[in-house]
């Protein structure tokens, strides 16, 4: 509860400080849409040249695409790592973190919202409703609660890599340059698994579970038998990941030592 | 009751070694050397609660790394810690909440929002009661009179603004503990004064435990009734701040201003027999050092009558001086021995 009520007061204070600068927030939008909008014109082009891509259809495709923005939208959202070497290593802002009584990747985490990245989820939401109709997928009662499920799970999968590869942050002074490759990596689990080779597979199943942010969960809705098992182990995937993600984390944080005076 | 109880603290940083030049640079790649650094060694100390204690040192001494473990940010080598009945980096979010920090050099606030909504922020970010809140801000405001930056965003703060909100931010929850790093750096005299104020009274009205590091010796001597001296990561000296001086001041110094021409080896003969020593300044002026033990009017009184002097004056050694002297002393023998010296002069 504590929790939940800080996520709207620091959702509060971003928008009081935020909506000062309106062209800001609605740029920052504009270019994550654009950029989402250019990997689904890849899709449709590839699906130019062919009917289907290891027995997935353009709509199939295109709606595993769909879901894989929601989560993604919510962990661009509430999940932004990115400049925390800098920022908070280098710079020692992690200090004024560390006397503050609330979970120290927590306050990061909420330190630096960023809102707009929800529009992506609202977009992907409506790119699987329409694919989903063009599929002739029938809503059914359980859908709602599943999808609730999967999206949180995928979003801490994300999560739990990404603050595991941030705590390395800890121990090096320097930053690494191992997040762009994950970045590249993690774009290939929007698509069926199946259509790469047996080392990519395994590598985005158990080692880097990208799979589990996209193709895997989406496949329960698309009633694809062949993948239904690992939809189901999603959420499991999803606390272990986290699970994970947190301990290197709070291993990182004793180790930390504070920019230098 | 201890506010603050450390036995044998210590902590170590592992530096890295840099070969030089660009071979260096690609056997460091391959194979890195490592060095131990002892930032604090093996100190202890306690302070009871209420007690304002500053906590000084040259540069790179370890007091920041020290005030670090204190407030739970670093984890010690090795040592016992314990911190208004927490050891702080084990339990640090429940240990947080009984502490106040503010660092000098960085912010506590967030930059973009106006003042009062960081305050706003904080209050339930330390779960502190609406009521208890809005008693505390109002007392906090009116007396460091910041009514009037409520409203601005942080960044458009001067520093001396800035500095008063700080303290504000560190106290709303009302922390037994205050640690201070270098709280009146870069502050003009006015806002240090006002500063120093406030935390006396502070210190009076609520019994707040208050540790400060500081480069100011004023500050010490405005509020501190003990001083905690840190030398290359040992404590050298712990105690009261005039006992310091008593220790550690060797002598005054007398300027005199002739009306003619004076000659040093008249003014020696003059008081011949008594430890003092000259220095020429210029024709007209001379300097004479005399140690404590000796009063200034003897030697006063043998120069007076056999030469012109149009003016007097005399220096004590201030607190400055006496601590750039610990500082430069570098080595540990040096400082044994001038110990031993000055011990000498207080039993005579």
């Amino acid at each position: 509860m504590y929790y939940i009520e800080l996520v709207w007061e620091y959702m509060k204070n971003y928008m009081k400080s935020r909506l000062t600068y309106r062209a800001d927030f609605w740029v920052e939008v504009i270019s994550d849409l654009m950029f989402q909008f250019t990997n689904l014109i890849f899709i449709f082009v590839v699906f130019r040249h062919t009917n289907s891509l290891g027995g997935w259809s353009e709509s199939e495709i295109v709606f595993v695409y769909g879901y894989f923005m929601i989560p993604y939208g919510l962990f661009s959202c509430f999940v932004n790592l990115w400049g925390f070497s800098e920022r908070y290593i280098t710079k020692g802002e992690m200090d004024r973190i560390m006397t503050r009584p609330a979970h120290s990747l927590f306050q990061i985490l909420l330190e630096n919202l960023d809102p707009p990245a929800l529009m992506g989820s609202l977009i992907g939401t409506i790119i699987m409703i329409v694919s989903g109709v063009q599929l002739g997928i029938h809503i059914e009662w359980w859908h709602i609660p599943a999808l609730l499920i999967m999206v949180v799970s995928s979003v801490l999968i994300y999560t739990g890599i990404y603050t595991a590869l941030t705590s390395i942050s800890f121990y090096s002074d320097a930053p690494t340059g191992i997040l762009p490759l994950m970045y590249n990596l993690q774009a290939y689990g929007r698509y069926p698994v199946t259509i790469y080779n047996r080392f990519i597979q395994i590598l985005l199943t158990w080692i880097m579970p990208f799979a589990f942010v996209g193709v895997y969960p989406a496949s329960l809705f698309l009633q694809r038998e062949d993948m239904t098992r690992m939809a189901l182990v999603t959420p499991l995937m999803g606390i272990a990941i986290f699970a994970v993600g947190l301990t290197c984390w709070n291993m990182g944080v004793r180790k930390y030592r504070g920019a230098g005076s | 009751m201890l506010a603050i109880d450390v036995q044998d603290l210590r902590k170590t940083f592992k530096v890295q070694k840099n070969r030089g030049g660009l071979k260096g640079a690609f056997l460091d790649l391959l194979s890195r050397e490592y060095t131990e650094v002892a930032a604090v060694k093996d100190i202890s100390f306690q302070i009871p609660r209420g007690e304002i204690c500053g906590y000084i040192g040259e540069n790179g001494a370890g007091k920041s790394t020290t005030i670090k473990m204190l407030t739970g940010i670093l984890v010690p080598t090795s040592g016992h810690l314990k911190v208004n009945g927490y050891v702080p980096y084990k339990e640090r979010e429940q240990f947080v909440k009984g502490i106040g920090v503010v660092f000098g050099q960085r912010s506590q606030l967030w930059w973009d929002i106006g003042v009062i909504e960081s305050f706003h922020l904080l209050r339930k970010v330390y779960q502190v009661p609406e009521h208890d809140f809005k008693a505390r801000l109002d007392e906090l405001v009116e007396r460091l009179g910041l009514q009037d930056l409520l409203s601005r965003p942080v960044r458009k703060l001067s520093l001396g603004q800035r500095m008063r909100c700080e303290l504000v931010a560190a106290l709303l929850h009302n922390p037994s503990i205050l640690f201070l790093d270098e709280p009146t750096i870069g502050l003009d005299i006015v806002v240090k004064t006002e500063i120093r104020q406030f935390l006396k009274s502070l210190n009076e009205q609520f019994g707040t435990t208050i540790l400060l590091t500081t480069h100011d010796l004023q500050d010490i001597e405005a509020l501190c009734s003990r001083v905690i001296m840190l030398d290359d990561g040992n404590i050298i000296y712990d105690g009261s701040l005039d006992e310091l001086k008593n220790r550690w001041s060797r002598g005054r110094e007398v300027h005199f201003q002739f009306g003619s021409n004076h000659s040093l080896t008249r003014l020696m003969e003059l008081t011949q027999g008594l430890p003092v020593e000259w220095t020429p300044e210029n024709d007209l002026a001379a300097k004479v050092w005399i140690p404590l033990e000796i009063n200034v009017s003897d030697v006063l009184g043998r120069i007076v009558g056999s030469t012109d002097i149009t003016d007097i004056k005399i220096v004590e050694t201030n607190t400055d001086d006496i601590v750039r002297q610990i500082y430069q002393s570098g080595s540990a023998n040096e400082r044994i021995e001038q110990e031993k010296a000055s011990e000498r002069l207080l039993h005579v």
